[in-house]
């Protein structure tokens, strides 16, 4: 067996771990610990000099295990693979250990978060050294792109991909693209038309060579992985397709809240409460009127519907501020003798021309009202006949203190923005996670927001969050760009963390095959032992922990790998007790 | 002041490493008692890791996977969830108390759930006091 000389990196990560756990100590220790030839601490490990300390040290002191003790192994672990690779080491002989994420952003004594510190590189130092070079396997990509959803995202990330030449499948549950812009009159802060936008985008969709277009489509699931996936397209009509593409974009937006269930509101009770899309309508049809047909004098738009109140949603819509300055002035364009009341919890006019429309609106004679969205909703009642209106709603007025009437003939529910109630369907058919509202999670909030944690799926538009139109395009544009990369370069890696099958283990009990979620694992009945098909196989190692006799080995996640990792961390832990 | 144990948790890389990493970046503070091995999924935790941890002293075991449904393996965690049962049962005969195996779901974007999870399962740990096996091994040596 060849000798372990492993080389520890100590990162500060400036003073984000420096500050809460002893880096220089660390080191020091870490240096005594079996095979560790080389053991530093540095300020930032993960830029151009801290890697090039790493190569220098591998070629200068025959490393050949590398363990970095840093951020999360799922920001940087990528990074450290390719360094070894510079310095002619196989990627697999290298180990992270999280001392941020998982230590020093978590605790708040120095002491115990340093003795966390020294376990979990012990643990990785024990572990890397029992790691296997592994050949890394490279796929073709299939230039196609699958994009699911319709709507502005759909729509912008198809043309950018389209328009470069590369094939498209876009699918839409519903017979129309557009999706929600599709139903705008005006859009927020400069007044463009979204018909405008949105029209001449569907037209050249339609016409587009390297567009095929399923509308009234569904799917069910997609199969394969990264450059290889495929799909049937289920259409209304009962027609199905099949499909084989490289990378997926997921653009299937979001749906409005329905504010029936809040009892103050009365709607669906009161004919003129209404919600923003059912506003937004009459202003596409250009006539603002009551169910009965008069003119409304006065007008209130309430804020934060089913939005930022844990009875509902706690999160902000995000648009529904903007679109309630958007009415405001529309209305006093339409009706400029008509009261307006627009009634506000807090006015989130962020982003680029926002706030200076509402400083415009604000010199528009529209009166604003403040009110608790959490714990005070206004509460909107039938008039009495000598009111000389149709609804009165009561507010306790946050910057008065004094509980008011206001008086009105429409009431504009600014509705939140929610998750599509089938959107755990797609998450499930695509294998990508959500968020506890139901959004779809990116891979990184600030690093990678737009792809996800599984590769060659990416994420647009409001399936992520509430977003307004800008935000969805550039996310739409950002997905397309990251999918042309990788089809310019026409192939990429993947992961080879698959299981195999030691046959002179296997005692042919078939254990793995009932385990196996993707039926990778078949029987070899000739020489009673199971077999592993490596492309199936997503290396969840389900089948190495059913494995009675310990035949199949998890790449990277072998036993001895992991059982090695619990001796490093007990190791420390009993050194700590024998100093105590 | 009160005993601090040791506690060796196993965490599946696409939900509760995730939302682990998420305590973090959201500065959520928990308890220093906890050492994470990062696994791909719930159902690679084999019986034999569980047992490792409690011989070399570990006064807990936490498990966390994908809640029921959202495995990125589809039922990964659904097998863990089996061998969890029969686990507990098992130390249980071997003298150890169940509560010192744990296993919770936790989702890529419950890190407060996870610091709470974690100091909860920290203070019933060190209740329990040192592990039964570091007791013995203590006495022996």
């Amino acid at each position: 067996m060849e000798e372990k000389r492993i080389g520890v990196y100590i990162c500060w990560c400036g003073t984000n771990i420096s500050l809460m756990v002893d880096v220089e100590t660390v080191a020091k220790e870490m240096a005594k610990l079996p095979n560790v030839v080389i053991s530093k601490d540095y300020k930032y490990v993960c830029s151009d000099p801290g890697q090039d300390i790493i190569i220098k040290d591998i070629k200068e002191h025959n490393l050949n295990r590398i363990v970095v003790a840093s951020c999360s192994p799922r920001m940087h672990e990528l990074t450290f693979r390719k360094t070894l690779v510079k310095a002619g080491l196989n990627p697999y002989y290298f180990e992270m250990a999280n001392i941020r994420e998982q230590d020093s952003w978590v605790h708040t004594d120095r002491v115990e978060a340093t003795k966390k510190a020294k376990a979990l590189i012990a643990a990785a130092i024990n572990r890397v050294s029992f790691h296997e070079a592994l050949d890394s396997r490279s796929v073709e990509i299939n230039p196609a792109t699958f994009i699911i959803g319709g709507g502005i995202s759909g729509l912008s990330a198809a043309l950018e991909i389209a328009d470069s030449g590369k094939k498209v499948f876009l699918i839409e549950r519903s017979g129309r693209m557009g999706g929600h812009v599709a139903d705008f009159d005006l859009t927020f802060p400069y007044m463009y038309s979204a018909q405008q936008m949105i029209t001449p985008l569907i037209q050249r969709v339609k016409s587009h060579q390297n567009i095929e277009l399923f509308l009234n489509s569904e799917i069910k699931e997609i199969f394969g992985y990264i450059g290889n996936f495929e799909s049937t397209i289920h259409s209304k009509d009962g027609k199905e397709t099949a499909v084989k593409f490289g990378n997926v974009i997921i653009a299937t937006g979001l749906k409005t809240f329905d504010p029936s269930n809040i009892e103050n509101y009365g709607y669906g009770k009161l004919p003129d409460v209404i919600t923003s899309f059912e506003f937004e309508k009459m202003l596409l049809n250009g006539i603002i009127k009551t169910k009965d047909g008069k003119e409304p004098k006065n007008i209130a738009i309430i804020h934060c519907v089913g939005s930022r109140n844990k009875n509902y949603h706690e999160y902000c819509s995000r648009t529904c501020c903007m679109t309630a300055l958007k009415y405001a002035n529309q209305i006093r364009c339409e009706l400029p003798k008509a009261n307006i009341f627009d009634i506000y919890a807090d006015m989130r006019s962020f982003g680029k021309g926002c706030e200076e429309f509402y400083t415009l609106s604000s010199r528009r004679n529209i009166k604003f009202l403040m009110f608790d969205q959490e714990n005070d909703l206004p509460k909107i009642v039938s008039a009495n006949s000598g009111d000389n209106c149709d609804m009165l709603i009561e507010i306790n007025e946050k910057l008065t203190g004094k509980t008011i009437e206001v008086p009105a003939d429409m009431v504009i529910l600014m509705v939140g923005m929610e998750a599509r109630e089938n959107a755990k369907e797609i998450a499930h058919a695509v294998g990508i996670s959500m968020c506890g509202n139901s959004f779809y999670i990116e891979r990184h909030p600030k690093l990678d927001p737009v792809a996800t944690t599984t590769n060659g799926v990416y994420i647009a538009g409001g399936c992520q969050a509430p977003k307004e139109i800008p935000d969805s395009v550039a996310q739409a544009k950002a997905a397309a760009a990251r999918i042309l990369a990788t089809i310019a370069k026409g192939s990429v890696e993947v992961e080879v963390t698959t299981a195999c099958v030691n046959e002179d283990f296997c005692c042919g009990c078939q254990t793995c095959i009932k385990v196996c979620p993707y039926t990778a694992i078949s029987f070899d009945a000739e020489k009673k032992v199971s077999v592993v098909n490596e492309v199936l196989c997503k290396g969840c190692g389900t089948c190495g922990s059913g494995c009675p006799t310990g035949a199949i080995k998890c790449k990277h996640f072998t036993d001895m790998q992991i059982l090695s990792q619990i001796e490093g961390i007990m190791k420390i832990s009993h050194l700590e007790l024998q100093e105590a | 002041m009160s005993y601090k144990p040791t506690i060796v948790a196993f965490l599946c890389n696409w939900c509760s490493y995730t939302g682990a990493d998420l305590a973090g970046t959201s500065r959520i503070k928990y308890a220093p008692n906890i050492r994470v091995i990062r696994i791909m999924c719930s159902g690679r935790v084999d019986p034999t890791f569980v047992l490792k941890s409690l011989r070399e002293g570990a006064d807990g075991v936490l498990i966390c996977g994908c809640h029921p449904g959202d495995c990125h393996y589809h039922e990964g965690n659904y097998k863990c969830l089996r061998r969890y049962h029969l686990l507990q049962k098992y130390i249980q005969q071997m003298g150890i108390p169940k509560d010192r195996l744990r296993l919770e779901w936790i989702s890529a974007s419950e890190g407060k759930q996870f610091a709470q999870l974690v100091d909860e399962f920290t203070e019933s740990v060190a209740k329990l006091g040192k592990s039964e096996i570091r007791q013995v091994m203590e006495t022996l040596t």
